[in-house]
């Protein structure tokens, strides 16, 4: 006919196809349905964090975690220009803090221009606490109990970090197997998995190094200048007594010229014969970090921009002295959830708590190792606890968007044995 | 189960006569429908099994045919050209009547069931046309703006149809309203909505939009429609409170499903045909004493609404199924499934219900 198309015979084909490709939508998976975007899509209009410093000696060695906290909501509210009454609900991920910070927490918000009907909370997830915070506040909006909220972390290592962050183990956990490791050190019971998987200090120390040059590299070329708040606070100085106030502006765990020679030298921190040393584990640090979440029909109406949305997360359980293993056990099923391929994924952010149980996850996943951590991770600038999960939410956000990728991974591995993940992806 | 084997043509439709319990029509298209020639097959069942009896050739593939409700050896024919054929059974090799106005393929054909003077095609083309066996052009056309799988009347009324489409949409039109910017569209649901949440279960959310490709009018409630396409899912909806979401959410099919037909017989019954090769029974759950035991289970999943259940399958094709009709007469569960393994199988669903 004349009318009829000239590739018919295709186009049907093509058709049939649809039909036969279309998922379920209670089963509609893959990377195309996770492109999509829906009125109900939860996204993020802004992500942000102060500068990680070091513990004990860094520009925030003075400052209190809710101060921290104070600054990042602060720098929120000014950058995202969301009116702070309409934000419903704050979850603020901290693990140090005494009685969760829940008190502290709550009057920083306040401090920092959020009314009365702004509640408040803290929460523990150990390591994943600033990812758990805002995937909490994710599911909050999603089931309709609130309509716009932020999901944040913070953390002062350096006046929190010590033996009372535990109680003591009574004798009925004490005489449990599983429960009694729960209170091994992490560095301990790392240095033993790094020996039982076998991923020798060559290894380990390679890629640490790799964290810090990626990590420099990215801070020379300005890489996180749009994510970081800078900060104004008050600091001691160690040698004169003599207090200033100072603006942290960058990271100041970063540092140049590291090789793997260069770490081959340090003495390891676990034991005589081990792997582990200062060099290729995290540092500890001082920070905080806030990611504003809101429907996506809610942030076209107020003219939010769109920086990304959260799509899924998952959350297992590991044995507590496998605690490493964390992130290979929780990304599988979280890909599996939103039918995504490993090969799907642009960028990993998986937190390293130590380089060991790093690589064995990178591994273990058998993922591109140039895909994770580009602007290096928690080796060379720091892991405040429960920062780190908002952290790598606008890490991965920033990075994504000037790849010009599109779906993103943060993961981390949890003290006491669990892993969590969730899945991002930039608009 | 009887069976009829359609050389060389794979079915596309299947349809029982609603003047004869022995009369089936099969539209059949060659290579799968995608380029050839269709064929029309007019089949017998008699005490020496299914037996064509007649058989009309078609230019391009046929995707579905239905009988004239006014006279009992008319059918028509929805064709890849585009074009709406009346052929008549009495005679050979030609059609009686053609008409050509659709742009695209014609993936659907239905008699008006109650007025029985005029009939609907739809097709890829975005359009529904409503045409008299007496002229030899439309009366009306209705735009939908996307391939439409399935258009159907209502079996209670004679001035309400209604249209599925590749946009997800079950649009429902009714022609006594002035003809306006509307073109007597009254209704556009958004198949996709999820149903409402309910106690102890997590709400369905981000159901993305998918092609539906058919759709039926329950047979005794007439405000009920039953739709299912290409996310698998077989849903109900009353059309007295379109924007409330499904009543019903059926899963189970594993891939596409082609059509869904209620049972003639039973208010609760439905029957589908899916790309997965099997046909499948269901109830809606909403039968007086129909089991409600399973509903505790059925919460863990939320798209999972309104008690309804999967009553049996029949997997007996071996390629696509495609079509399948119930038989009106006789004992209740009679009906013909048609599929891509170029086969019509003749079967009693009653024996596969639990």
């Amino acid at each position: 006919m004349a009318n009829q198309a000239p590739n018919k015979a295709q186009e049907r084909l093509s058709q049939v196809a649809d039909h036969m490709s279309g998922g379920g939508s209670a089963s509609k998976k893959g990377k195309s349905s996770l492109l999509e975007k829906h009125a109900d899509d939860v996204v993020v209009t802004c992500a942000l964090r102060t500068p990680f410093t070091k513990g004990g000696k860094g520009g925030f060695k003075d400052t209190q975690a809710s101060d921290l906290l104070h600054g990042a909501f602060k720098a929120l509210l000014e950058r995202s220009k969301i009116d702070p009454n309409l934000v419903q609900d704050i979850a603020v991920g901290a693990v140090l803090a005494p009685g969760g910070g829940a008190t502290e927490f709550r009057a920083a918000a306040l401090a920092a221009g959020f009314p009365v009907t702004t509640a408040t909370k803290s929460l523990n997830r150990q390591c994943s606490s600033g990812l758990q915070a805002c995937v909490d506040i994710a599911n909050a909006i999603k089931s309709g109990m609130i309509e716009i909220g932020i999901g944040a972390g913070a953390e002062s290592m350096s006046t929190q970090y010590g033996p009372n962050a535990v109680s003591e183990f009574s004798e009925l956990l004490e005489s449990h197997k599983e429960s009694a490791n729960c209170k091994v050190p992490m560095g301990v019971l790392s240095e033993q998995m790094a020996k039982a998987k076998g991923i020798p200090r060559s290894e380990q120390d390679a890629f640490a190094a790799s964290s810090f040059q990626k990590a420099i590299a990215a801070q020379k070329a300005g890489l996180f200048d749009e994510e970081l708040a800078p900060l104004t606070v008050k600091w001691t100085d160690p040698k004169t007594d003599e207090e200033k106030t100072i603006t942290v502006a960058k990271d100041d765990g970063v540092r140049d010229g590291i090789t793997p020679e260069s770490l081959a030298k340090i003495r390891p921190a676990f034991a005589k014969d081990g792997s582990i040393h200062a060099g290729n584990a995290s540092q500890i640090s001082d920070g905080a970090a806030a990611v504003l979440l809101m429907k996506r029909s809610t942030a076209q109406r107020l003219g939010q921009p769109i920086l990304g949305k959260f799509v899924q997360a998952s959350i297992v359980g590991v044995p507590p002295l496998l605690m490493g293993v964390g992130p290979a056990a929780a990304i599988p099923p979280v890909l599996e959830k939103t039918g995504l391929n490993k090969d799907d994924v642009d960028i990993w952010e998986i937190n390293e708590a130590f380089a060991s149980q790093c690589l064995y996850c990178i591994k273990e996943l058998g993922i591109d190792e140039k895909k994770v951590n580009p602007k290096g991770g928690a080796i060379a600038f720091g892991h405040p606890l429960g920062v780190t999960g908002a952290r790598q939410v606008s890490t991965l956000l920033t990075e994504l968007r000037r790849m010009k990728k599109q779906i993103g991974v943060t993961s981390m591995c949890i003290g006491t044995g669990m892993g969590m993940a969730a899945v991002w992806v930039a608009e | 189960m009887l069976e009829f084997r359609t050389q060389g043509y794979n079915g596309y439709s299947v349809k029982y006569s609603p003047f004869f319990d022995s009369r089936i029509a099969v539209a059949a298209s060659a290579n799968f429908g995608l380029v050839g020639n269709g064929r029309l097959y007019i089949l017998g069942l008699t005490a020496n099994g299914i037996v064509a009896e007649k058989w009309f050739d078609t230019q391009d593939s046929l995707f579905d045919s239905t009988w004239s409700e006014a006279h009992e050896n008319q059918i028509l024919t929805a064709g890849g050209d585009g074009s709406v054929k009346l052929f008549d059974i009495t005679l050979n090799q030609f059609p009686v009547q053609s008409w050509q106005e659709h742009a695209r393929e014609v993936f659907s054909v239905h008699w008006n069931l109650v007025s029985k003077d005029n009939f609907i095609s739809s097709s890829w083309d975005g359009t529904i046309k409503v045409w008299s066996p007496n002229a030899s052009a439309s009366i009306m056309t209705l735009p939908t703006h996307s391939c439409t799988y399935s258009a159907a009347f209502s079996p209670h009324n004679p001035s309400i149809l209604s249209s599925v489409s590749s946009d997800s949409h079950l649009r429902v039109f009714d022609l006594r309203t002035p003809a306006s910017a509307s073109n007597h569209l009254t209704m556009n649901v958004p198949i996709h909505t999820p149903s409402k949440p309910r106690m102890g279960a997590a709400a369905p959310v981000g159901v993305a939009p998918s092609e539906a490709l058919t759709h039926d009018w329950n047979k005794y409630r007439d405000s009920i429609i039953a739709t299912a396409g290409v996310d698998r899912l077989i849903r109900t909806f009353d059309i007295r409170m379109p924007n409330h979401g499904p009543i019903a959410v059926l899963p189970g099919h594993e891939y596409a499903v082609r059509k869904v037909s209620w049972s003639p017989h039973l208010s609760d019954i439905l029957l589908s045909a899916s790309y997965d090769m099997t046909a499948r029974v269901w109830t809606d759950g909403s039968a007086m004493g129909v089991d409600n035991m399973k509903q505790e289970n059925m919460l863990d999943d939320p798209m999972f609404h309104g008690g309804g259940r999967e009553m049996g399958k029949m997997g007996r094709h071996t390629e696509f199924v495609t079509g399948v009709d119930w038989c009106l007469f006789g004992a209740e569960g009679w009906c013909a499934s048609t599929g891509w393994d170029e086969r019509v199988l003749v079967w009693d669903c009653r024996a596969i219900m639990q």
